[in-house]
């Protein structure tokens, strides 16, 4: 039986700074390589799409301009109960940035003004005026096959919560400006501030994501390898002018 | 009479030390800019009444271009013009052809200004007409969001003497609606190259209303026939339209029109965007009272270098070199590449040095479209300090991995090696690269090919 994966990107026509559509690329073309099924959805503003969550398996979100923030804020807001009971059902979604922040209580923007965020995590997000940026490499707290994880990070917002973490940060800055640690996970969530963008050079990622939607509606246990010598390449590189 | 004397020395030592530079080989282009404000900061409003007449050229994409272009046109009239050429957009590079140049008085002063400089150059200077290319995303870890670039150029706008001539098709240029300056619009029809879908490789909200904005058609990034369902807000109608846009032989063939003329003209710069940069030349122009068989004399005689798509042959191989560091601007410059079907090979310079920009995510924002035909690509060289990012790129758009090359850079002087391999190899070949990579490249074409005449 051929696998199939319904794949929904929020909002990637407004939300696309940094390369992030790069994750949905990712994601589709090792899909494809391995003979997986991709549908894939755009779910935006502008347009009435009806979205089905419980024939979703995958979500991905990036991040935006404060701007572009605030033109889909309302719209995912009107989301909030349907994305909390598909991350409570073991729904898999990636946040990076922006969108990672919206998932928290608040955050004051650079203004002192609250914006209103989804609440789905205990978690405060305040922005500073300084912002975090640099490359960034993690020690991965997920069980991936390579220990390290590798991007760029821009943010101002400094996050804090008590949830597991993305990773232990080795080179960089992480969720806060005092931050030992980065990103958010919560059973199939992961919010990050890492850009890159995240997928195609941390490979062993976006394999946890697809095996993890795939979990969700077959029996199996592990996918079938690529060849990543690529993506190898562009990882170690970076790990390499760090951390040797 | 303070002012007088410190003007004076300050135009001296540093003329002084452009000449020792000079005379040991060095271009220096924005050091004696640079020395003449550490003697007297202001010194460009002491200068800037050299002239005339003053017109700014910014934007993201296009400054460059338009700024040549239009120096050459008003050059056609025996103007006596000044400019920054050589893309030195800084406080720093207006000044210096001031100083290399040491008229006391030019009929123009036509500049290009980086979006960031443009605060304290219309600090100490009031043009008289400032285009606005477009704003498109460009090296975020430097500027930060598209959105606070406009604000610092709008906020630069002090005088409302000054007319702006803005894109038309550009949803952008609506940002500076309130302005109470008069506004000229330049816009470009539909053209074949233009796209009908609304996928757009930028994020394109409303800068009135932020909804979602819908477009007729594309032609290239954020710029087309837009529209907004919410608010209604639309193109704004155009004083300077090309219409009838045909490519033949490597050349824009393409009508231009106003409310007092029209011209058919050819135009030989390759790239869309290059029919903007003509326009906003020929919006300038026409506002004073230049006659078309005058601009289309110059646009049609026009020769550009600068590492802008410039063609040089050596005595093997014809090379296209390209200077590339966004998004849109690489996107059109790969469907050029994509639509040319002469054998040739591609190589691209991607370096992370601070003016190129740290953060190398940008080349996933390129849009390219699906199913491209890379039969007539011989090699994919994937050059400098990051050049493995570059193949993992391809290799996302189903590239053939057989044909890509990696030569990893050890830092930016460290790829004579590849530009050796694919001028020996190929006799058509593209060599693309980020601001600190196509300096070095350019030189080491130009030892090969001086090499050979001797």
């Amino acid at each position: 039986m051929k696998m199939e994966l319904n794949i929904v990107d929020f909002y990637s026509d407004v939300l696309n700074i940094y390369g992030d559509i790069g994750n949905l690329l990712c994601l589709k073309k090792r899909c494809q390589w391995r003979d997986i099924t991709i549908n894939q959805k755009c779910f935006s503003i502008g347009e009435d799409i009806d979205l089905d969550y419980e024939d979703t398996d995958l979500i991905l979100i990036g991040g935006g301009s404060d701007r572009n923030q605030e033109a889909i804020a309302n719209n995912f807001l009107n989301q909030r109960k349907y994305i909390d009971s598909y991350l409570d059902n073991d729904g898999v979604l990636l946040a990076v940035c922006g969108s990672y922040q919206m998932f928290g209580n608040n955050f004051k923007n650079i203004d002192g003004m609250d914006i209103n965020c989804l609440e789905i995590f205990d978690m405060e997000t305040i922005i500073s005026k300084d912002r975090l940026i640099g490359d960034i490499i993690l020690n991965s707290n997920i069980e991936l096959g390579n220990d390290k994880i590798v991007g760029f990070e821009n943010h101002g917002g400094n996050s804090y919560h008590d949830y597991n973490t993305l990773g232990i940060v080795d080179i960089g800055f992480g969720n806060n400006k005092d931050a030992v640690d980065e990103g958010l996970v919560f059973k199939n969530f992961i919010g990050t501030y890492l850009h890159g963008p995240l997928l195609p050079k941390n490979p062993h990622l976006a394999d946890y994501l697809i095996l993890s939607a795939l979990k969700n509606k077959y029996e199996i246990s592990s996918l079938s390898p690529l060849d990543d010598s690529i993506e190898s390449k562009a990882h170690d590189f970076m790990v390499n002018k760090y951390l040797s | 009479m303070k002012n007088d004397i410190l003007f004076k020395l300050s135009f001296l030592i540093s003329r002084l030390i452009y000449l020792i530079v000079r005379k040991m080989g060095k271009k220096g282009t924005a050091l004696p800019g640079k020395i003449a404000m550490k003697i007297k900061p202001d010194i460009l409003n002491d200068l800037s009444s050299r002239c005339d007449n003053i017109a700014i050229v910014s934007g993201t994409n296009g400054k460059t271009t338009t700024n040549n272009l239009s120096n050459h046109i008003f050059k056609g009239k025996d103007f006596k013009v000044l400019s920054n050429l050589n893309g030195s957009n800084m406080i720093q590079g207006v000044i210096s052809p001031f100083i290399i140049d040491k008229k006391k008085h030019y009929d123009w002063g036509i500049f290009e200004v980086d979006e960031g400089s443009m605060p304290v150059i219309n600090k100490y200077m009031v043009p008289d007409y400032i285009i606005l290319t477009n704003f498109f995303r460009d090296q975020l870890d430097r500027y930060g969001e598209v959105e606070k670039v406009i604000k610092t150029v709008y906020d630069s706008i002090k005088h409302e003497s000054t007319t702006l001539i803005l894109n038309g098709d550009s949803p952008t240029s609506l940002y500076f609606d309130d302005l109470k300056n008069s506004k000229i619009y330049y816009s470009l029809e539909k053209t074949k190259f233009s796209r009908d879908d609304e996928t757009s490789a930028e994020s394109v909200t409303c800068p009135k209303c932020n909804n979602k904005l819908n477009y007729e058609y594309i032609t290239y990034g954020n710029i087309g026939k837009y529209y907004c369902l919410k608010c209604g807000v639309k193109n704004p109608k155009p004083h300077y339209v090309i219409s009838k846009t045909e490519l033949k032989d490597n050349l824009y063939d393409f009508t231009v029109c106003d409310k007092y003329g029209s011209s058919k003209i050819k135009l030989g710069l390759l790239g869309i965007y290059n029919l903007y940069n003509v326009l906003g030349a020929i919006s300038l122009a026409r506002e004073n009272n230049f006659s078309y068989d005058l601009i289309k004399k110059q646009i049609e005689n026009f020769e550009f270098k600068e590492g802008r798509m410039e063609i040089i042959n050596t005595s093997s191989s014809k090379v296209i070199l390209g200077l590339t560091k966004n998004p849109i601007g690489l996107s059109e410059i790969l469907s050029i590449i994509w639509a040319d079907n002469s054998k040739k090979s591609v190589m691209f310079v991607l370096n992370d040095y601070a003016p190129d920009g740290r953060d190398i995510s940008w080349i996933w924002d390129v849009f390219i479209k699906e199913n491209n035909d890379f039969s007539n690509i011989d090699k994919f060289f994937c050059v400098g300090t990051r050049a493995e990012e570059i193949a993992l790129r391809l290799k996302y758009i189903d590239f053939p991995e057989e044909k890509l090359v990696i030569y990893h850079s050890k830092d930016r002087y460290d790829i004579e090696e590849p530009i050796l391999t694919i001028i020996s190899q190929n006799n058509k070949n593209y060599i693309l690269g980020t601001f600190t990579a196509m300096p070095e490249a350019k030189k080491i074409i130009m030892k090969i090919k001086k090499e050979e005449s001797l």
